[in-house]
């Protein structure tokens, strides 16, 4: 009683280091483009390779361009697939996870084996299903990766809301013969949000992971763009010679992934201490 | 080191705070107590009194919280410094929630014979044989099969001799209890009563007993000691306390007990327990009292006269007086009982008693009642709601188990017809599993019948209701934390059946009249439900219930999680309501004595059908059905002790499988033969609306000794 207490009155430290670090990826994202030191895309084949310097940071690339440059014009691409790819699958899965959950029979079995179909494939595996047939883009992979995640926050939405229909003002609901859209908007979201948020922001993680490793596969953006993970696949041959051009987006990766599970985790302590408990 | 002429558990000044969010909270402030051996002692209470604090203190549980105390002497032994080494040993302890306290994923006896096998180093085929003997003291009769059950094999009731086993493995001296029936049902926990009355004859041993229900501690305790917010305020021998109470606390939970066989109105206690992180040196129940004068803010002090202790500077002078009863006009002698249609309206205005709490407790909005419903005034008329051959069957297990002929089936409702006039009260009484809520949500079309149909004012309503229909009928659900939806306010709540049902153009003024209604502040508007009390978030379940202006209403335990004082106002305003709008309800509850405050007719469900229907009068007294009989005689009554010569006791619980007789047979005490196996019973009619499904001539039942004292 008192542990738990105390925890909720512990600031939320994860959650301000995440959500800071989020925002300066945000903003850099946003107003990247103006501020990087040289363009991204500039060939000045006279300083190909250059190893790190106060000029270049994290070097040149084969093509002589500026690696740091590059890094932050790429930032908008991962953040674009983490937080529209946990769009999408949201927008699919949680209506999903709802109707299943409030209908049972036909339609519950109809989206559950639909989910479970997609779910038993290894992400890449459908990710590469869906993207190698046309020619890929930054817009195909982000839809590819939300459908891929689709399946998650279906079950997820799907089991809060079979808990929230047997309360019992649920059951009040029902003895005032209202209806499915009604009781799943005023009932059943406003109580199932937060689980729902928290594994979102986990999602995100996921997403911006899985798209750059489909770039790096070549099925997202195409060059000359700057995606970290097409950067660090296009990084690959030179590795002995010039190892700073994929250390630059690595990092970005990295540090990105890590804050944004920061946010994650802290959202999940702020929201949901029954979460916490259940952890141990 | 035994000296029997000192008590064995002796508490001086216990205090114990915890820290919160809010600041400190002093859950018990200097309470001591003292057990001589083989005494019992009572400690009662409303939720957050501290009762159960006494028992983690006792036992060095309050892990980060703050114990003091002058004195925590066990036999010799310092509780404060040591309780590790007594506990589990020498000190037992018994929980509330027998299912929680078992391990899901060990046999049974392996769990009895751990603290054997830890505190008393025997070897292992001895542990299980003595752990199987304790088994078998506990009154279950076939121990080896249950040592070798896992804890989901078993019913409440034995999984709760199974704890009281374990408690006992390590041969204590002290038996701990702490709430050890309030999660059972009323004929098991009359067992379990029982059996902890015959442990202790012949055990010796010295019981601290913690519960809510005065009743409880009649049965079992010598002394007992009530505990308000954390302070002793009185304590003395169980019958004085009881027949005697002189500290208005304790008056007023005894004023709020529905007591069978008596419709006398009940008087609830006006507010809450007090914030405890605010310290208050004087009396802490001052703001709830009627007695209270200026003086009680000034510290009491603890007075005994002839081993009674009370906290309460006017307990001399307010000896004579009882719970004030406001009205001795209408309340010490209620109206008889309708027993068709609704009551006549009680007229004329309410005296004002000098006790502001108690007159705001009575208050009446108004006191022209509706006679909009004079047609349903004569038995022979339409009744309201009408349920004929109903049947609900639950099956578990997918289509494989149904192939495979593994499906479990329940047969939840078994062929129950049941009839409701308007404004009338029903009453529908039975164990946990009986199939009253079942009945219910079947009445309101909530559930699909698999069989039967459903009238309401004379036409068939269909599987799917029209809006009308459930306007007209509503339902107000027993857990008070789980009916509201927390993410909206209370006027959110109550607006949306006023805007669903279109009930009205001006949804402001309806949903303060409802707030009215149900005697909730305005202001409560914007509250949202983790900002209310239980007892006031089942108003705002009523007054939602009441908001489409419904003439039926389903209320499903509706008062069964409350404390008694809160439950005695929401019992209250159920009869007001209906008194004032003629709305009738089917009241479910497994506790007989609220039935029989509050019900025009009981019906008496056992495992998905009715034995016993009529008016409240005719079913609490003979000729009754055997199960009827016993659920009465189960009732821990206050100041019943002299009760016990006529007490009827079943056998085993409601999962007692039953054959194609009578499905009451396996566990009745009053079993013919044979025919009772076989054949189903039939319906006798000892008197008009009064029917009893039994083969048991009328004559024989009705020589049965009254239960209730007439």
């Amino acid at each position: 009683m008192s542990a738990t207490l105390a925890a909720h009155h512990r600031p939320p430290r994860l959650l301000a280091l995440g959500a800071i670090v989020v925002a300066g990826f945000i903003l850099v994202a946003i107003v990247g483009a103006f501020v990087t030191p040289y363009d991204p895309t500039h060939f000045a084949v006279r300083l190909r390779f250059d190893p790190p310097s106060f000029a270049h940071p994290f070097g040149t690339d084969e093509f002589g361009r500026d690696v740091f440059s590059r890094a932050l014009a790429g930032a908008r691409y991962s953040l674009a697939m983490g937080f529209g790819a946990t769009a999408i699958s949201l927008v699919l899965g949680v209506p999903l996870g709802l109707l299943a959950a409030f209908h049972r029979g036909a339609v519950d079995a109809a989206i559950m084996r639909g989910v479970d179909l997609l779910i038993s494939l290894p992400p890449i595996l459908l990710g590469l299903l869906i993207l190698a047939v046309t020619p890929p883009s930054l817009w195909k992979t982000i839809l590819a990766v939300g459908i891929i995640y689709v399946p998650i926050l279906t079950r997820l939405t799907r089991a809060v809301a079979l808990g929230l229909l047997e309360e019992d003002f649920v059951q009040a609901a029902r003895a005032r013969g209202e209806g499915a859209v009604s009781i799943l908007s005023r009932e059943i979201l406003p109580n199932a949000w937060p689980p729902i948020i928290v594994e979102s922001g986990l999602r995100v993680t996921f997403a911006i992971l899985l798209g750059s490793s489909l770039s790096f596969l070549g099925l997202g953006p195409q060059p000359p763009s700057s995606e970290w993970g097409l950067m660090i696949a296009e990084s690959r041959g030179f590795i002995d010679e010039a190892p700073w051009i994929g250390l630059a987006p690595g990092l970005c990766l990295c540090a990105l992934l890590i804050a944004v599970n920061l946010f994650g985790e802290g959202l999940r302590e702020a929201l949901d201490p029954r979460l916490r408990g259940r952890d141990g | 080191m035994a000296d029997p002429a000192q008590p064995l558990l002796r508490v001086d000044s216990l205090t114990v705070d915890y820290a919160t969010g809010r600041g400190a909270v002093r859950a018990l402030d200097d309470v001591s107590l003292a057990i001589p051996r083989g005494q019992a002692l009572g400690l009662v209470g409303e939720s957050g009194s501290g009762k159960s604090t006494v028992v983690l203190a006792l036992l060095g549980l309050l892990g980060a919280a703050r114990v003091t105390a002058t004195a925590l002497d066990f036999d010799g032994h310092d509780l404060l410094r040591d309780p590790a080494s007594v506990r589990g040993r020498r000190i037992g302890v018994v929980f509330q929630d027998p299912a929680s306290v078992l391990n899901p994923s060990l046999p049974v006896g392996l769990q009895i014979a751990e603290p054997l096998l830890v505190h008393r180093r025997l070897r292992h085929a001895d542990a299980f044989a003595r752990a199987t003997a304790l088994l078998a003291e506990t009154g279950i009769a076939d121990a080896a099969r249950v040592m070798r059950a896992y804890p989901h094999q078993l019913s409440g009731g034995m999984k709760q001799r199974a704890v009281i086993a374990t408690a006992l493995a390590a041969e204590p001296d002290l038996l701990l209890l702490d709430e050890p029936t309030t999660a059972l049902d009323v004929t098991v926990e009359a067992q379990i009563l029982d059996l902890l009355e015959s442990i202790r004859a012949r055990r010796g041993l010295t019981m601290l007993l913690v519960s809510h229900n005065l009743g409880v501690v009649d049965r079992i305790c010598d002394r007992t000691t009530v505990l308000y917010a954390g302070r002793t305020v009185e304590a003395a021998p169980t019958p004085a306390l009881l027949h005697a109470p002189r500290h208005p606390y304790t008056k007023g939970l005894l004023g709020a007990l529905p007591v069978p066989g008596s419709r006398a109105r009940l008087v609830p206690m006006a507010g809450n327990l007090p914030d405890l992180t605010q310290r208050d040196p004087g009396c802490t129940f001052r703001p709830r009292c009627p007695l209270a004068e200026e003086a009680c803010a000034l510290p009491q002090a603890l007075t005994a006269t002839a081993g009674h202790l009370v906290r309460c500077h006017r307990a001399d002078e307010t000896h004579d007086l009882r719970w004030p009863v406001p009205e001795a006009s209408d309340d010490a002698a209620p109206p008889p009982p309708p027993r068709h249609g609704p009551p006549p309206p009680r007229h004329g205005p309410r005296r004002r008693t000098i006790h502001a709490f108690l007159s705001r407790a009575n208050e009446r909005p108004g006191s022209s009642a509706s006679a909009e419903d004079d047609e349903g005034s004569t038995p022979t008329d339409t009744p309201l709601i009408a349920a004929t051959n109903l049947r609900r069957t639950f099956r578990s297990g997918g289509p494989l188990a149904r192939v495979l002929g593994r499906e479990h089936v329940v047969h939840a409702v078994d062929d129950v017809s049941i009839a409701i006039a308007r404004g009338e009260i029903l009453g529908l009484v039975g164990e946990s599993g009986s199939g009253k809520s079942t009945l219910g949500r079947l009445l309101l079309r909530l559930l699909g019948a698999d069989a039967g149909g459903v009238r309401f004012d004379g036409i068939d309503v269909p599987a799917v209701p029209p809006r009308a229909f459930r306007r007209r009928a509503q339902i107000v659900f027993q857990n008070p934390d789980t009916t509201l939806n927390p993410r909206q306010t209370v006027e959110a709540i109550l607006r949306r059946p006023l805007h669903h049902f279109a009930i009205t153009p001006d949804p402001e003024r309806e949903i303060d009249r409802l707030l009215d209604l149900v005697r909730l502040p305005r202001g409560y508007r914007g509250r949202y439900p983790h900002q209310l009390s239980g007892g006031e978030k089942q108003r705002v379940s009523i007054a939602r219930a009441l908001a489409s202006a419904p003439d039926f209403v389903v209320a499903d335990e509706a008062v069964s999680a409350l404390d008694v004082s809160v439950q005695a106002a929401v019992l209250n305003l159920f009869a007001d309501l209906r008194a004032r709008l003629g709305v009738a309800y089917l009241f479910i509850s497994h506790d007989i004595g609220v039935i029989a405050h509050i019900a025009d007719r009981i019906a008496v469900m056992y495992r998905g059908a009715l034995v016993e229907q009529g008016a409240t009068p005719d079913v609490l007294h003979p000729p009754y059905h055997p199960y009827t009989e016993a659920l009465l005689s189960a009732v821990p009554i206050v100041g019943a002790r002299d009760r016990h010569a006529s007490r009827v006791r079943l056998t085993g619980d409601a999962t007692t499988t039953p054959g194609p007789g009578c499905r009451f047979a396996p566990r009745c005490p009053r079993r013919l033969g044979p025919l009772c196996d076989t054949v189903p019973p039939p319906w006798q009619r000892p008197a008009e609306g009064h029917a009893i499904a039994c083969h048991i001539p009328l004559a024989e039942l009705a020589s049965a000794r009254p239960v209730l004292a007439s």
